[in-house]
């Protein structure tokens, strides 16, 4: 794919993928509105780095997903304009491989990979592209955008604010998770599909071990466009644009698609085992009717 | 002994997380777990969790320290209490505090730095759900609303009629004491004039006012709008079932679907008209006449 633009920082785009923080280039950033130097970074404190977001997420599913999650996909696609989509990949290979090649291939940095299994479970693999970590969520409490209790909306391609809770700095493993999704969720500042105004913002908050996310619509009352109303904070408004759903970590691992197991949930029960265990509950129904009341009789 | 990590916060379930013996080894299997423990809840006694391993993992990727916030645009908001998270309406709740106190800091943040953050009411561009999408949403809204009044409507209409019986006993007590009282007044004058001889010509009559209530009052019975021979009083729908016909309407023009009508019917068995013309100026070219 030729790329449209020739940026005299392309010699460091793949340094800067897996390292951002490389030694200061010779020639001043070029972007969209003309070369920049350092001292038009606005709060830099050093003299900063020239940090570019050049994030690019891939989306795939698996083969046999079904519509409910196929239009969870969609909708995170949507909101992501850093993100391309690609086709549906097969299961039954070694899929590790076969998916870095792909995420190689389209030139991406990270993956948002939609699994699902037995048309019932879905699960949600995050991973960082040349060597980050991998995580695999089991994903819960689907709700996608086209639900009609679900009536905020926002403009396409803006950039998003990102809300956390205060316990995700309070353990590694979370500390991991929240910049994993910190730099796939947020949407880059000069990417060119990128939107001007702010408008929407995002929730990931840790309930029961349970990462939550929602996507809420900001209406505050304004006459300006780089200030609100005197009163106008206090009347903001959110309304839910959807989608919503809850991510259950189950492991996560050093490589892409793999590698050397850093942490696994210890309350993590996989749905198949729930499943299997309820039918074992019902399983022994008759015979222990029949013991009951051969015992009565005795 | 399982080792506690003080300087993290307890587990929700107040277990220990296991830890300590793995920092110095290699990573440990985990066994497969006899599933009715897991579901109540005891932690796996080794499960994998290389603390180092994620800070290292973390450090690689992390973006570096100073970087503008204007890229992350992260804010974190205090939880405070445990949420339930069975309890749908304080979990949803907790959630909605959480965005609107972020973006409260985040606004602040980008006035401070008179960024144009604010969308105009004029400017147009692609949402991310259809206008289409927006009018369905819309139509829904409306439908809810008009249920709500409906019922509120009813309730009142119940409770009015509750208290209408008593308030027309009360009215035919009143009725019925008016009319006692102007019977009551038209004997006292008669006695009046009886004693007071029947020169006194010029007085009128007993003050019987009958003009002021009966006069315009409408029979209790009828209803405005409503003709009288109108048995349902005026909330029959007319015509068909209205929704869906309307639906089908706009689907397949009106008169319905093609297909749905019968045709061979008592009516149509005798029915010859079509087949009259033998001159080869029948209307369906593809009947066949025999």
């Amino acid at each position: 794919m030729a790329k449209k633009r020739k940026r005299s920082s392309d010699a460091l785009a793949p340094a800067a993928v897996e390292k951002p923080d490389d030694s200061a280039p010779e020639r001043p950033e070029r972007t969209l509105f003309g070369f920049k130097d350092s001292s038009d970074e606005p709060a830099s404190k050093d003299a900063g780095p020239f940090f570019r977001n050049k994030e690019k997420v891939l989306i795939t599913c698996s083969r046999r997903i079904i519509y409910r999650y196929r239009h969870l996909m969609q909708n995170v696609v949507s909101l992501l304009p850093h993100a391309k989509k690609d086709s549906k990949v097969e299961s039954k290979q070694s899929k590790g491989s076969a998916l870095n090649e792909l995420v190689e291939l389209r030139s991406c940095s990270s993956c948002l990979f939609f699994e699902c299994r037995k048309q019932k479970d879905l699960y949600l693999w995050m991973v960082k592209s040349p060597a980050g970590p991998s995580v695999k969520f089991l994903v819960n409490a689907v709700h996608t955008m086209e639900e009609l209790k679900l009536t905020g909306n926002h403009l396409k391609g803006s950039r998003p604010l990102l809300t956390f809770s205060s316990n995700f700095d309070q353990q590694p493993h979370w500390k991991l998770l929240k910049e994993m999704i910190t730099q796939i969720f947020a949407t880059p500042k000069d990417h060119r599909k990128a939107k001007p105004f702010h408008d929407h913002v995002f929730v990931f908050s840790i309930v029961d071990d349970h990462i939550w996310f929602r996507n809420y619509q900001i209406s505050v009352p304004h006459n300006e466009i780089d200030k609100v109303d005197k009163g106008g904070l206090d009347k903001m408004t959110l309304v839910e644009v959807g989608p919503r759903f809850c991510l259950n970590p189950i492991k996560i691992f050093g490589g892409s698609f793999g590698g050397p197991t850093l942490f696994e949930n210890p309350f993590y029960v996989s749905p198949n085992q729930i499943r299997a265990l309820e039918k074992r509950k019902k399983a022994g129904k008759y015979a222990k009717k029949v013991k009951a009341k051969v015992r009565r009789k005795m | 002994m399982v080792e506690l990590e003080k300087e993290e916060d307890p587990l929700v379930h107040d277990e220990p997380m296991l830890d300590d013996d793995d920092t110095d080894e290699d990573y440990v299997e985990s066994e497969d777990d006899d599933s009715e423990e897991e579901l109540q809840a005891e932690p796996s006694k080794k499960a994998v969790y290389n603390k180092e391993g994620l800070l290292e993992k973390l450090e690689d990727i992390a973006w570096p320290e100073n970087v503008d916030w204007m890229h992350k645009l992260t804010v974190d908001h205090d939880q405070g209490e445990k949420v339930d998270v069975n309890d749908d309406l304080t979990r949803e709740l907790a959630f909605y505090t959480q965005a609107l106190d972020g973006t409260r800091q985040a606004f602040e943040k980008l006035q401070s730095r008179k960024v144009r953050f604010l969308r105009p009411a004029d400017y147009y561009a692609e949402m991310v759900k259809t206008d289409t999408h927006m009018h369905k949403i819309k139509g829904k809204l409306l439908f809810e609303k008009k249920k709500i009044e409906e019922a509120e409507e009813r309730k009142k209409a119940r409770e009015s009629k509750k208290r209408s019986k008593e308030v027309q006993a009360e009215k035919l007590k009143e009725r019925a004491k008016e009319k006692k009282e102007s019977i009551e007044s038209v004997k006292k004058w008669r006695k009046q004039r009886q004693q007071g001889g029947f020169s006194k010509g010029k007085e009128d009559g007993p003050n019987l006012n009958f003009e002021v209530e009966e006069g315009l009052k409408q029979h209790k019975k009828q209803r405005p709008g409503v003709s009288p021979g109108d048995r349902s009083g005026g909330l029959a729908k007319r015509g068909k079932q209205g929704k869906n016909h309307r639906s089908k309407d706009s689907k397949f023009g009106h008169g319905g679907r093609k297909g749905m009508k019968k045709q061979n019917t008592a009516e149509t068995t005798n029915d010859f008209r079509g087949f009259n013309n033998q001159k080869g100026e029948s209307g369906n070219k593809k009947r066949k006449m025999f």
